[in-house]
């Protein structure tokens, strides 16, 4: 009865209350700065501003109080592709790359497999890269109730309204579609115990029948599909019935204040990151 | 009436519970049933939540997990809106096997840009998962949009 239980594995960044700097800083605040952060992170090739991305991301996450353990516990059913994904890059990747602040050089070389400074480098910063998005996601999500997420995300994008950017409307689908996640997880649920009631094989996956696979998928995705366009139905019905509008003119139930430590998490994320961006060819390794 | 909007909403949703090749079909089929906006829209939404759920780490970077995914919608709109008149099925197949595509080269042309796979396994990876996903999201489409498309000249037209 296990493979029913769908609800248990839907954690789209679970919200982990408390009270720490991290969980007080505005919702618009921390995607700022989670947004330079991540470009930071994806334009730094070398050992040494990754293993400084590293212990700054580290830091933050201690300052939140998310357990460390928590942030990697999801990671463990992934592990044999992780690993499986950087023995591939070691092994075949040693001449496509050439090694930020090094000469290229081989370490190893047997028929086809070529180990280079390069594909070491490059396995060794795309693990450290990794880990810091995971903290930062972690950071973001964890920290975050999701309808805070989503109102920063609104206020955020209101000035691009001028030139005719739905932003009221993109932060409505956004939440919609967060709000029915759990509900539409759990039609899923009744759906899958309806079919396999009716003897529908619905787990037994075939490697290369794919056709099979196919229509297994599709005896649970049209249903669940129909039911969710009658649900949206339902609620534009709805909401026509009380005269919503859409945003124009349109007050919030939430309010987002930024306070003074809003401001210095801004400036120190800014100064951070352009430091970062500017000196990134400078450094030695 | 914007409040067609809210419809969106629903769309992304079933990728949550979905497995790994089916995740991109809600995009395609956003992108046939109300255009390429919608289809945007859901493929950047799918972008963030595979994300946001990365746990390998090629999927950890915003430049293979989001960028190619806003384009599903964006392509599979555009197959079905160029085929539409020859014949609606034919369209529907195009969308997805346009779409799909749109989504694993993507993906793995990013990957390797990136230096998370070499150009070898990707071509191998593109092969081996490539034609199934592309024959899974075909017949999930078409069973989806016929369906829907039934239900809906069954009651009463949907107001959009």
């Amino acid at each position: 009865l296990e493979d029913f239980e769908l609800l248990r594995h839907i954690t789209i960044g679970q919200y982990l209350p408390g009270d720490s700097i991290i969980h007080r800083l505005d919702p618009r605040t921390k995607l700022t700065v989670f947004l330079m952060l991540t470009l930071v992170a994806a334009f730094s090739l070398s050992y040494t501003a990754n293993a400084i991305l590293l212990t700054a991301t580290l830091g933050l996450v201690l300052a939140s109080g998310i357990p460390i353990s928590y942030i990697f516990s999801g990671l463990r059913p992934a592990l044999p592709f992780i690993v499986a994904l950087s023995v591939l890059q070691l092994l075949f990747y040693g001449d496509a790359y050439t090694p930020y602040g090094m000469a290229s050089q081989t370490l190893f070389q047997w028929g086809w497999i070529h180990v280079t400074n390069g594909s070491v480098q490059l396995v060794i910063v795309s693990l450290m890269r990794f880990v810091v998005l995971l903290f930062l996601t972690s950071l973001l999500t964890n920290t975050t109730p999701m309808n805070d997420l989503t109102h920063g995300m609104a206020s955020m994008l209101s000035p691009f309204q001028r030139v005719g950017l739905p932003a009221h409307e993109l932060s409505l689908v956004g939440t919609i579609a967060l709000r029915f996640v759990p509900l539409l997880a759990e039609q899923l649920e009744v759906i899958l115990k309806a079919q396999a009631s009716r003897g529908a094989d619905t787990a037994g996956r075939g490697r290369l029948r794919f056709v099979t696979t196919a229509r297994q998928a599709a005896v649970l995705i049209v249903p669940l599909f129909a039911d969710a366009f009658r649900r949206a139905e339902d609620l534009v019905l709805a909401m026509e019935a009380r005269c919503y509008t859409g945003g124009r003119g349109r007050s919030s139930y939430v309010r987002l204040r930024f306070g003074w430590i809003d401001y210095v998490a801004l400036a120190i994320g800014l100064a951070f990151s352009v430091t970062m961006v500017a000196m990134r060819n400078w450094f030695p390794v | 009436m914007l409040l067609g909007w809210t419809r969106l909403g629903f769309i992304p949703v079933p990728t949550a519970a979905g497995n790994a090749t089916i995740m991109h079909v809600p995009a395609i089929i956003g992108g046939v049933m109300e255009g390429w906006i919608v289809g945007a829209i859901v493929g950047t939404l799918f972008g963030i939540f595979s994300f946001i759920n990365a746990v390998v780490p090629m999927f950890k970077d915003p430049l293979v997990a989001i960028l190619p995914r806003i384009f599903i919608g964006i392509t599979a709109a555009g197959a079905f809106f160029a085929l539409r008149r020859f014949h609606i099925l034919v369209a529907l197949v195009a969308a997805a096997t346009v779409g799909t595509l749109t989504n694993t080269l993507g993906v793995l042309g990013m990957a390797v840009i990136r230096g998370y796979m070499p150009l070898n396994v990707a071509i191998v990876v593109a092969v081996t998962h490539g034609i199934p996903e592309i024959v899974v999201a075909s017949i999930i489409t078409l069973a989806v949009v016929v369906a829907w498309r039934r239900v809906e000249t069954g009651r009463q037209k949907a107001k959009m």
